[in-house]
């Protein structure tokens, strides 16, 4: 009898109650258990759970203090965002203005605004580019593993801050 | 010998000695009295302003409490003083805190606008000193933060040594290592681990927490997947490679430095993800191992079996 139902729980069990002519199996019902894993339980990821807990955030940008580190990397890209703005700001203009931008730096400097007031217009427009420059060739020497403990990582930066403002004052003086 | 013994008691040098020693120690007792008899210090009285958070209160917001202590009978650190509050004041301050001397790592927190151990920082004697949690994280209580995804950040850059594919001794030998291999190690297995680094990285904030495999491991996994790859008795170092090379785990890094200006243990997080960037575009290859092969864990043992193995050759 055991075995009857061992094999009417497999398939060829079913195949045997389908040819089987003698309607001895007919008796027999087969049983097939199924085996279903235990129901884990949710997976919830981990700011689903926190939020559902209601956790709020710990502040970050506003609380930490600036340092010299993040204040240069966030300088930089500043800088980048300056020089493309310029970059479409010239680009545009050259399309879109009536005459073309030298005309228009010439009546700048006929507009008697004082030398110092061009040089700090020459300033704003040089500074961008030079400290992109400096602190690009330090990201460049920290691609290759080197300058990265912290103190090379301020005096590289101090360096770098002298070398943009001072090139920036050059080529505005220019 | 005896003669000579008695010769260095007679000498004037020892003489001498003992009676410089008196004199301080007199010295010493006159101090001492002194200091008893020195009138009461005036309060030294320092404020502290720190984030509550208390979950059970649901509409209640996080809110900074200040709280005023005498510094001159608590011990110099920060830690010290969360104690004293906690003690005098108020005890349902909740942080986070195990060994007090800046090896566990657990009570990382954001003082006075930088992440430190609470216990490795000194009370600064003026001012407010305000005390965070680390930032950008699930707060659970006050100063306690929720470190799952940290830790699973690091489980998941496999903080283990991975010998070489059927190596059957795993785990029952010791894997052989030069001195000057184990000495490359030097600046990177003494993290412990206190998320000082990651949670000061902006780019942690921002990507830190997207959806895994999507996400920057910060510096911490990431020094830690550099140690192992680094370690000559590891075989794995293409599969770590290869599953760091996707468009967050290693590259979101910006090199802010940040890691490296926090690190309690002084170590440089920004320099071993830059010494990754390196491996992953093969710029720089792993040395090569000086040793390799192993010892067995117990040599006694090991001895006895290979007499074991002699006696039956006989």
């Amino acid at each position: 009898m055991a075995l009857i139902f061992r094999l009417s729980g497999k398939r060829f069990g079913q195949q045997m109650l389908i040819t089987d002519k003698s309607g001895l199996f007919n008796f027999v019902r087969p049983v097939t258990l199924k085996a279903k894993p235990a129901l884990s339980e949710k997976e919830e990821g981990h700011d689903e759970r926190n939020m559902r807990l209601k956790r709020p955030q710990s502040p970050h940008l506003t609380i930490y203090a600036p340092q010299l580190t993040s204040m240069l990397s966030i300088t930089h890209r500043f800088t980048g965002m300056a020089l493309s703005a310029y970059a479409i700001a010239l680009g545009l203009g050259a399309v879109v203005l009536p005459e073309s931008i030298p005309h228009y730096i010439e009546e700048l400097e006929c507009a008697e605004i004082g030398s110092s007031c061009i040089s700090a217009i020459k300033f704003i427009l040089a500074f961008p580019i030079t400290y992109h420059f400096w602190n690009g060739i330090r990201h460049l020497l920290w691609d290759a593993g080197k300058f990265l403990t912290i103190r090379e990582v301020y005096i590289t930066g101090y360096v770098m801050l002298a070398l943009a403002i001072s090139s920036a004052i050059a080529l505005s003086a220019m | 010998m005896n003669s000579a013994r008695t010769r260095f008691c007679n000498s004037k040098l020892l003489k001498e000695f003992v009676r410089r020693f008196s004199k301080v120690k007199s010295e010493c007792k006159d101090k001492n009295a002194n200091a008893a008899k020195a009138p009461e210090k005036k309060p030294k009285l320092k404020t502290f302003s720190i984030y509550r958070f208390n979950p059970k209160d649901k509409t209640q917001k996080p809110t900074m409490k200040k709280y005023i202590i005498d510094i001159n009978d608590c011990r110099p650190m920060v830690l010290d003083a969360l104690f004293k509050i906690k003690t005098e004041q108020d005890s349902s301050l909740a942080f986070r805190r195990s060994c007090r001397e800046g090896i566990c790592g657990s009570c990382a927190m954001n003082i006075d606008g930088v992440n430190r151990l609470a216990c490795l920082h000194k009370i600064k004697p003026r001012g407010v000193t305000k005390i965070y949690p680390l930032p950008h994280m699930y707060v659970v209580k006050d100063l306690v933060v929720d470190m799952t995804r940290f830790f699973d950040q690091y489980h998941r850059v496999k903080p283990y040594l991975i010998g070489k594919s059927g190596d059957k001794d795993q785990g029952g030998s010791q894997y052989l290592q030069s001195i000057k291999d184990r000495e490359a190690l030097d600046g990177y297995v003494e993290c412990i681990l206190c998320a000082c680094c990651s949670t000061s990285c902006p780019e942690y904030w921002w990507h830190g927490h997207s959806k895994k495999p999507n996400d920057f491991l910060g510096p911490a996994a990431l020094l830690h997947a550099y140690r192992w790859i680094t370690d000559s008795r590891d075989y794995a170092t293409k599969e770590r490679l290869n599953q760091l090379k996707s468009y967050y785990s290693v590259y979101r890094c910006h090199q802010i430095n940040n890691c490296t200006s926090v690190c309690p243990k002084r170590l440089a997080p920004g320099k071993a993800i830059a010494n990754l960037r390196l491996l992953m575009s093969s710029f720089k290859k792993k040395k090569k191992p000086d040793m390799e092969g192993s010892l067995p864990a117990e040599p006694e043992k090991a001895c006895d079996q290979a007499c074991e193995a002699g006696d039956k050759k006989k």
